[in-house]
């Protein structure tokens, strides 16, 4: 499998202005403007291979979309080594921007008074697209997509689900090889995100294309991605397949018991926190360990009409993760 | 198809997407011209006798002169880098296989064409309603030369305004204060927008003929009326494109420097 993405020590620093609150501040910001460094992407190093679809995830202000704009060319990185496709994104060298995509969900790229269609022709005279691939991708992507009645529409009256499905179609008519994707179900209703999820699976094994993919939407790495990588204050808090890092930091399984009759609920307590009562249904949150051990003794000693063991919200883990931080490699 | 060809399609495609404020911003344009004609035209009335060197017909010629090398040299459609910036659109751009300079250049080009065909026929309709006295210019090589004078100037001010919109890779609020102070007020009193710069003390003019503003319409109008020498043109067209060269190279400067502090941010 040849690696497509290598990223080693990268270190990025932003310097910013800082104003304080009040008139005389503003006033003095102008004339002694107070400099700030901050450090948005701490030490990163970790690769991709060809054909991967990795889930970047981290909370607001971790390094993500940082680290998608230095992919991108986009940031000069202020050290480290950062290579895609065997080039220097900075560059951009036209060749290489030829071969990636950048899809921001909060950003479009549409030509806002003209029907999408015009905004797809230019693409195609921009990335050179040859007559016959252009009008293969396009029926490709427009069916997959189900946009074909929104193409001669002007990008002004589309709904924001019709606009980033056609946003994701002019990202991908030169077929990229490398795609960074940076929420893009951003504000989506269910319906809206269900498709777009749907349609970036199919495509990186349609394609083969080799993806990342921020997102602080949980459902969106849960159903589409195998390998994660976690940030969190500009570091890597985990690197592996997304499995691993549920068992890593789910200690906990949620047991949910309906009870058949009424039962003194504190004796619950000897077994595990209680989460919630609310008659017939408890739910109790019990060590990984003891799980099974647990619901046998619950069965015995409680009138029980059903059991379920289920396992901790992704959220909860997920904070779990942010707020701990144990480095990890899989 | 050509890359920049299809650029300049789709931006008058979406000119015309906006075909009620274009209609709008000619008819500001049409009555402009006709404010200032008989503005002009009432000073110069009933008295035959130059003033500055410039009678009645040059002075109208100047007048019409001016707005029709307006739409031509400051029409832009660059006046959105700045906005671009600082919004982060810029990034569509960056990602791109896509020269900015040569992308903002054909959308200009664009521009300037869409609005040279309307003031054409604008000014052939005022023409024969008011029938004002214009100067035309028929020596070959002053043609020459105010062609080729005019072509440095639309590529100058593209040069200038680029200049001015890169204030927002540093400053992202106040790219319009520099672009309102360089735009509406320096450049235009500069290059003779407002009035004939010979109206002015002969020193001052000959020291302003050494910024790079003075070419955008003062001097390719001065060479069309015929008001300068041989010498004086090709001395004054070897000046702007010097201008030329000093502009392009601070801009790829400054263009790098500002790519380089872009944080691709805003919305």
């Amino acid at each position: 499998m040849e690696r497509v993405i290598l990223i080693d020590k990268l270190v990025k620093e932003f310097v910013v202005n800082t104003k304080e609150p009040g008139f005389f501040a503003g006033i003095r910001s102008v004339f002694r403007p107070k400099k700030k460094r901050v450090l948005a992407l701490d030490n990163i190093s970790f690769s991709v291979d060809e054909g991967e679809l990795v889930g970047f995830i981290g909370p607001n202000g971790a390094g993500k979309t940082t680290t998608l704009k230095i992919l991108s060319g986009l940031l000069y990185p202020t050290s480290g080594l950062v290579q895609v496709l065997g080039f220097d994104p900075w560059e951009k060298n036209h060749k290489y921007l030829k071969n990636i995509s950048l899809v921001m969900g909060q950003k479009n790229q549409l030509w806002w008074d003209l029907p999408a269609v015009e905004t797809f022709e230019l693409n195609r005279a921009i990335y050179e697209i040859p007559n016959r691939d252009y009008k293969r991708s396009l029926d490709e992507l427009v069916s997959l997509l189900e946009v074909g009645g929104l193409l001669n529409v002007p990008v002004r009256r589309l709904s924001l689900g019709q606009r980033m499905r056609l946003e994701l179609v002019a990202s991908l008519l030169h077929r990229p090889r490398v795609l960074f994707l940076d929420e893009p179900t951003i504000g989506l209703d269910v319906l809206g995100q269900t498709k777009i999820r749907e349609f970036l699976v199919d495509y990186n094994r349609r394609s083969g294309a080799t993806m990342i993919l921020t997102s602080h939407n949980m459902d969106d790495i849960l159903n589409v991605v195998k390998r994660v990588i976690v940030i969190n204050k500009g570091r890597l808090v985990f690197d592996g397949p997304f499995h691993l890092l549920v068992e890593s930091f789910a200690r906990k399984k949620v047991v949910k018991i309906y009870l058949s009759d009424s039962a003194d609920i504190k004796k619950f307590e000897q077994y595990g926190k209680v989460v919630k009562v609310d008659f017939p249904e408890v739910v109790i949150s019990v060590p990984r360990e003891t799980v099974a051990l647990t619901s046998a003794e619950i069965l015995q000693n409680f009138p029980v009409a059903d059991i379920n063991i289920e396992e901790e919200p992704l959220e909860e883990v997920i904070k779990k993760v942010f707020k701990g931080g144990k480095v990890k490699d899989a | 198809m050509h890359k920049y060809f299809q650029v300049f399609k789709l931006s008058l495609i979406s000119e015309f997407a906006y075909r009620f404020n274009f209609i709008l911003w000619r008819f500001r344009n049409v009555i402009q011209i006709l404010v200032v004609f008989f503005f002009w035209n009432s000073v110069f009335s009933g008295q035959n006798e130059a003033v500055f060197g410039y009678n009645r017909e040059k002075i109208l010629t100047y007048v019409f002169g001016i707005l029709v090398l307006r739409s031509i040299v400051l029409s832009s459609r660059a006046v959105d880098v700045a906005g671009e910036i600082s919004s982060g659109n810029l990034t569509n751009f960056l990602i791109k296989p896509l020269g900015y300079f040569r992308y903002w250049f054909t959308r200009d080009v664009a521009s300037k064409v869409l609005n040279l065909g309307f003031s054409v026929l604008e000014i052939a309709l005022l023409y024969f309603l008011i029938k004002p006295p214009i100067y035309v210019q028929s020596d070959f090589l002053t043609i020459v030369g105010f062609l080729i004078s005019l072509s440095i100037a639309v590529v100058l001010f593209f040069l200038v305004l680029f200049l001015v919109n890169s204030v927002s890779f540093w400053m992202p609020e106040n790219a319009w204060a520099a672009q309102f102070l360089f735009i509406v007020i320096i450049l235009e009193f500069f290059s003779g927008g407002i009035f004939p710069l010979d109206v002015l003390p002969s020193s001052l003019v000959s020291l302003f003929s050494y910024l790079p503003f003075y070419y955008l319409l003062f001097f390719p109008l001065q060479v069309y009326l015929g008001k300068v020498s041989y010498i004086l043109m090709f001395k004054g067209i070897f000046i702007s494109l010097l201008w030329l060269l000093i502009l392009w190279f601070c801009l790829s400067k400054v263009w790098k420097m500002g790519v380089r502090e872009y944080s691709a941010e805003g919305r």
